[in-house]
């Protein structure tokens, strides 16, 4: 079997684990600073992981469905060192977050008419007039009430997305953890594959074991795809590439199956990413080890540039030089992403954006970055796997630690 | 046994698609834009990758009004029905320019004057304004919380199917319920029995909370050990088929009568009378009259709301008594109707059931209703 990366690992950069109150006040004063930076007076988020983000409060995310009626929404003012939050869940003290009492506040139904009227009215005891607001997400309701933000609203998304790009210490080791929980499920699931077990037994035992681990909540229906041999014989798809990631159904997994699979949880305000191959009940055949061998080239480049400096296109064209000119990884994705409050964050590597913004982008150390690279033989199937990894001023510390195996 | 990913069923999508095509053209919408997945899977009825948590605005499918056309976001076929074409098949972008290149795509964008969408982002209200220049936006949400208002009879079995399910899942977190437990672990059985049914899509992850006896809607940590006289409350939630199905429970393993005392018979009575108050025709606001007349507090969580995709009609809360002035309850709405009491030094007993309101009165849709079970 071959080890994960950590066998790599340098050093004891990482703290052992969190201090979530001082994750919580570096966080704040980031949002601010970043406020004052883009002269914004106020910010309204209503966006689950930015609102957790600004707050530092942590309750089970649930179905998008139940948004208009227990959103929390947060306010965060820049000459006020708390946060303000509006929840209709008063749950356990994670969610109140150390939040003084007279900046929690009853639930905003930002969708509604009516819900907006009390909110503004709500707003108007701390915000003054005059402010400049930005918001993340912007309700119908909310531009018909014509208040605060205008015509044309100031996005407060932009103050998130450039807060959280750098992990903080405890952050990173609040994300290992989030890692550590899912691999310990995974090592559950992977006792359990055999030939005849279903797809979502596998998701039963995932699902059980992270919530054992500590688990906050499960993020994507997790992935167990069997991998056709030829991209003909998968789905159509629009860039004639190959589809994945394909639904989870009850269908039994046989003797030699190539699965794909892919999941990621929440922990602490943090969500995981983990991608491997698996081959059902058998050794890999000569072909497939010999994917995997391209496959673990192709991140051994990569990760031979990578370190702060280093731009997206010095990845993207170290992988494709080993991949022998194609790129090596899906069309319709990346070959890398960003991971944090969000399970794919910025930056972007080799997406749809375009080589442009590829060559620009310059990484920066405290950058988590999930690496994807696919090796495919069209009539032989493939091999896939996703590794985190942080960046640092002279390269990368390994975030993840799970075996290859069966490769 | 599902083995393969269909679409929903025929006739569904069509009934669904005619009503909204109804509305959009009674509010004269040539574009519908949606972003939320439950909107996107009502019109289009493909079932896509579940995400937790709420997701910001961006199209995810595309309805034309004059031509019926539907547009998604979807990178293969796999679970399209025939009248979404290859060709109304978009890849998943992360660039602005190609979404406008999309959403100017669309046979009858040149045209439209009115284009609804169900979210917005400042980012993606400029891409829309950008893609539609001389077209008015407005309020799709509004719209579709319309249409999905009274739920058709096959719509009402798909929920019966959810609540099953979330049913028998909750059943076996009950049957881990014990002194030493928690609230986590407890979540975590009842995702693995819902997974073993053969569905794996939640819509809450916070199954089982020790109501704190201290603070009114409030719960103790998720990781404390249950004590045999804590008040635990269960909320079981499933989404199958692209429907909803949720019931919550209070269960107290000392028994919940001897440790709720006359708090249970409080929420029997006020129980009583929010079921009385599910009459079609009936304003909604009997519902909040129902707390007032129990002598009990106002919750701060709606006291009912729609049950079907998340997001439904009606959303009878205190905290927007206008909102709940302006509703009426109708035959065909179903509602998850909420009973809360609380008590200092006991904690809360809090049941919720899902009800289907018919012109012959009100029907529990679960199997084992928290009142009916106990008697």
């Amino acid at each position: 079997m071959t080890p994960g990366l950590m066998s790599a690992a340098s050093g004891n950069r990482i703290p052992p684990s969190p201090d979530f109150e001082r994750m919580r006040a570096d966080r704040t004063a980031r949002v601010r600073e970043v406020m004052r930076e883009q002269g914004l007076d106020a910010i309204v988020l209503l966006g689950n992981t930015n609102v957790s983000y600004a707050t530092g409060a942590i309750w089970p995310l649930a179905d998008a469905g139940r948004v208009n009626f227990e959103q929390p929404v947060a306010v965060v003012l820049a000459d006020d060192e708390s946060p303000h939050l509006f929840s209709p869940i008063r749950s356990d003290e994670r969610l109140r977050a150390g939040i003084p009492n007279d900046h929690l506040h009853g639930p905003a139904h930002l969708d509604f008419d009516e819900g907006v009227e009390i909110f503004l009215s709500r707003l108007a005891d701390f915000v003054p007039g005059t402010a400049t607001v930005a918001i993340d997400e912007w309700t119908h309701a909310l531009r018909r009430s014509g208040s605060l933000i205008g015509e044309v609203p100031k996005d407060a998304g932009k103050v998130i997305s450039k807060a959280k790009l750098i992990k903080t210490p405890d952050e990173v080791s609040a994300m290992r953890e989030a890692l550590r929980i899912t691999e310990q499920a995974i090592g559950e699931v992977q006792k359990r594959l055999a030939p005849g077990v279903r797809q979502t037994e596998l998701t039963a035992t995932f699902l059980r074991t992270i919530f054992d681990a500590g688990a906050d909540a499960n993020i994507l229906d997790p992935i167990w795809q069997i991998m056709p041999d030829r991209i003909e014989d998968g789905p159509w798809t629009t860039t004639g590439g190959l589809a994945c990631p394909l639904l989870t159904t009850e269908r039994e997994v046989v003797k030699g199956d190539v699965l794909w699979v892919d999941m990621g949880i929440s922990y602490g305000g943090f969500q995981s990413d983990f991608g491997r191959t698996w081959i059902v009940g058998d050794e890999p055949s000569a072909v497939q080890r010999a994917q995997f061998e391209k496959w673990r080239a192709i991140m051994a480049a990569v990760l031979g540039k990578l370190r702060a400096g280093a731009t997206c296109a010095d990845l993207t064209a170290a992988a494709i030089e080993v991949a022998g000119g194609g790129k090596p990884w899906m069309d319709h994705f990346y070959l890398g992403h960003g991971l944090g409050i969000d399970s794919a964050e910025m930056p972007f590597v080799g997406s749809d954006i375009g080589p442009e913004f590829d060559a620009s982008y310059v990484l920066e150390a405290g950058m988590l970055l999930v690496l994807e690279p696919i090796v495919w033989e069209n009539g032989q199937c493939g091999y896939r796997s996703e590794e985190v990894l942080l960046i640092t001023e002279d390269g990368w510390e390994p975030m993840t630690d799970y075996p290859y195996d069966p490769f | 046994m599902t083995t393969e990913i269909l679409p929903d069923d025929a006739a569904l999508r069509a009934a669904r698609r005619e009503r909204v095509l109804a509305q959009m053209e009674a509010a004269g919408i040539d574009i519908l834009i949606t972003g939320r997945e439950a909107n996107a899977r009502y019109i289009a009825g493909v079932p896509r990758l579940w995400l937790n948590g709420s997701r910001p605005f961006g199209p995810g499918c595309i309805y034309v009004r004059e031509t019926g056309d539907i547009h998604l976001v979807q990178t293969w076929d796999e679970g399209v029905p025939p009248d979404i074409p290859h060709e109304h098949l978009h890849g998943i972008t992360f660039n602005g320019a190609n979404t406008v290149k999309m959403l100017q795509g669309v046979h009858g964008a040149d045209a439209a004057r009115t284009v609804a969408t169900d979210g917005l982002m400042p980012s993606t209200a400029r891409l829309i304004r950008t893609a539609y220049p001389n077209a008015e936006l407005v309020d799709g949400e509004q719209l579709l919380r319309e249409v999905r208002r009274i739920k058709l009879p096959e719509e009402i079995d798909a929920i019966r199917v959810a609540i099953g399910i979330a049913e028998r899942a909750l059943a076996a977190a009950e049957q881990a319920f014990a002194v030493g437990v928690t609230g986590r672990q407890l979540t975590g059985v009842f995702m693995e029995a819902m997974a073993e049914e053969g569905i794996t899509t939640p819509t809450t992850q916070d199954v089982a909370r020790i109501s704190s006896r201290t603070e009114a809607w409030a719960n103790v940590s998720r990781d404390t050990a249950i004590a045999a006289d804590d008040l635990v409350s269960f909320d079981a939630g499933v989404l199958a088929g692209g429907y909803i199905g949720e019931v919550g429970r209070t269960r107290c393993l000392n028994g919940l009568a001897s440790a709720a005392g006359s708090l249970l018979d409080t929420w029997d009575e006020l129980w009583d009378r929010l079921v009385n108050a599910c009459r079609a025709g009936a304003p909604a606001t009997d519902l909040l009259d129902a707390y007032d007349a129990s002598g009990l507090p106002a919750p701060p969580t709606p006291v009912a709301r729609g049950l079907g995709h998340g997001n439904d009609l009606p959303l009878v809360s205190h905290a927007l008594p206008k909102t709940a002035a302006e509703q009426k309850l109708e035959a065909g709405m179903v509602l998850a109707l909420t009973g809360y009491v609380w008590q200092e030094g006991v904690g809360a007993v809090y049941g919720q059931e899902p009800v289907l309101i018919t012109d012959s009165g009100p029907t529990l849709l679960s199997a084992n209703p928290f009142r009916e079970a106990r008697s």
